[in-house]
């Protein structure tokens, strides 16, 4: 197991890579998400951006 | 335009003439950092490579410690306003450019005689290159000081946010400078040093031009 | 909404193939890399430091250019802009600057050398820390925007002498350094094109990544102004 580890070391990191870059990508989309709903809130019908 | 700001640099002259603030302030600056860094060497003998440095590091600071007083003091006694009635911004900022013109020529001539004098490692090979490295040097750092001066005149703090604000915009300036003074002490050729010389000579045009652009909208504020 | 998903699949792709794509000495197959003698393995840093100096440059050339608006138009919405435009140009400068610092102990064997691009980074981090410490020590709203505007402006314009003045004065290190004969210039010669192409696609997506985050950013900024004017 350990042997497998430290052989595909790079590939590990690949995936810590991907996993952090996920998380990212989907807390950005529901920050933009929420930001849009506050927008139409605040506004009203007319959308200004 | 050129006889009111030759006014306005005559009336800076004399006010700094009555109290001798800036100047005496200045003149212990210097004498203080250059016997610290005199202090620190011993009887190191150090290089030329290092003492060019030295000598850019006291005249960089001694800058910050002056310069900025042309429009700060301004500020401080409130005559901002009569400025704005008596004068175009065009017209105060060459006032002020004058002044700290021959500021800096004072107190950059007295740095260099002293560095003359002691320091072995100042030894000017090439005469010609440095009086054109000392004389456009200078202009560029009046320059630049001068419009960062005037954005920290508007600013809240004054005295610590001046060399942080300058020390980036002057950093190409100093770099380059510092690299033609030690082509002075090598006694390195006029031509060979022509690439330095076109940087802080277009560096100085830039920076003229920026400045009286973006002075309007600092001078308004 | 489409823009979204191609950031995602595009940068998910530059993950995969940037880290585990292996590099050989003579590429066969579509992905692998070749090898770059005096880079090696270390060479695959370049699909993600470099964008993150190429977005500090954009981060700086946008809180110009609005800071420049601002100054026509007086509007501090614009402010607000270059604002958000610096503060991620601060941390992507921060990035650039770490990720550089620990490949080069790799590459270079210490941290921090002053090689040209590495002073640079360094001058644009100054400005960027000069350009905070401005906007903090001024309280009122437009006395504040114009200064930092005029101070951005004035920083921007001494950026150009840092690329003429910079290799004259220190030997260069960095990969595609005017001197650099082992491994340099290697965006034009060293890279084969899915190498290149697998670059563009990571500078394509930090990119959108980087406007995406302005967007929210300053989108949030103007709501909340526009609360406390409401309330």
């Amino acid at each position: 197991m350990i042997q497998f580890l430290t052989d595909n070391a790079i590939y590990i990191v690949m995936i810590i890579v991907l996993i952090v870059w996920t998380g990212i990508f989907f807390y950005l989309l529901g920050v933009d998400r929420r930001i849009k709903s506050i927008e139409k809130e605040i506004n009203g019908d007319k959308n200004e951006e | 335009m050129i006889s009111k700001s030759y006014n306005l640099c005559i009336k800076d002259i004399k006010s700094e003439l009555r109290t001798r603030y800036a100047i005496n302030a200045l003149v212990m600056f210097i004498l203080v950092a250059i016997s610290v860094i005199l202090f620190s060497i011993g009887n190191e003998k150090i290089q030329p490579e290092l003492t060019a440095g030295l000598y850019w590091v006291v005249i960089f600071f001694s800058a910050m410690s002056g310069l900025s007083r042309a429009f700060v003091s301004e500020e401080e006694k409130g005559t901002t306003l009569t400025l704005h009635l008596i004068a175009t911004p065009d017209t105060i900022f060459s006032g002020k450019l004058f002044f700290n013109l021959i500021l800096t020529f004072f107190i950059n001539i007295i740095i260099t005689l002293l560095y003359a004098a002691f320091f072995e490692g100042f030894v000017v090979n090439n005469f010609i290159l440095f009086l054109v490295t000392f004389i456009f040097g200078n202009i560029g750092l009046a320059i630049s000081s001068t419009i960062i001066a005037s954005i920290i005149a508007k600013a809240g703090s004054k005295g610590t946010l001046y060399p942080v604000l300058s020390f980036p915009i002057l950093l190409p300036l100093i770099l380059t400078c510092v690299q033609l003074t030690i082509f002075c002490f090598d006694g390195t050729s006029f031509d060979n040093a022509l690439y330095e010389m076109a940087i802080v000579v277009s560096y100085d045009i830039i920076m003229v031009t920026i400045s009286y652009l973006l002075f309007d909208f600092i001078w308004k504020e | 909404m489409y823009w979204k998903i191609l950031l995602f699949v595009l940068m998910t792709f530059v993950s995969i193939a940037g880290i585990a794509f292996p590099i050989v000495e003579k590429p066969s197959v579509w992905y692998e890399f070749p090898f770059i003698p005096g880079l090696g393995e270390n060479a695959k840093i370049i699909f993600f430091h470099v964008p993150t100096a190429w977005l500090t440059v954009i981060a700086f050339l946008m809180s110009c250019i609005y800071g420049f608006k601002y100054l026509k138009s007086k509007n501090l919405n614009d402010d607000v802009k270059a604002y958000v435009a610096n503060q991620l140009g601060i941390i992507f400068c921060i990035l650039a600057t770490v990720t550089g610092a620990v490949w080069a102990k790799f590459a270079w064997g210490a941290f921090w050398s002053w090689d040209p691009r590495q002073t640079s980074i360094f001058a644009l981090l100054l400005i960027y820390g000069a350009w905070f410490a401005l906007r903090s020590s001024i309280e009122s709203e437009e006395k504040r925007a114009t200064l930092s505007s005029v101070y951005s402006i004035i920083a921007f314009v001494t950026v150009p002498f840092f690329i003429f003045i910079m290799p004259r004065i220190m030997t260069g290190l960095h990969p595609g350094s005017a001197d650099d004969e082992t491994s340099g210039p290697i965006v034009n010669f060293k890279m084969n094109e899915n190498m290149l192409l697998i670059f563009f696609i990571s500078l394509i997506a930090f990119t959108i990544l980087y406007f995406w985050m302005w967007n929210i950013g300053y989108k949030s900024i103007l709501l909340k102004e526009k609360i406390q004017k409401n309330f």
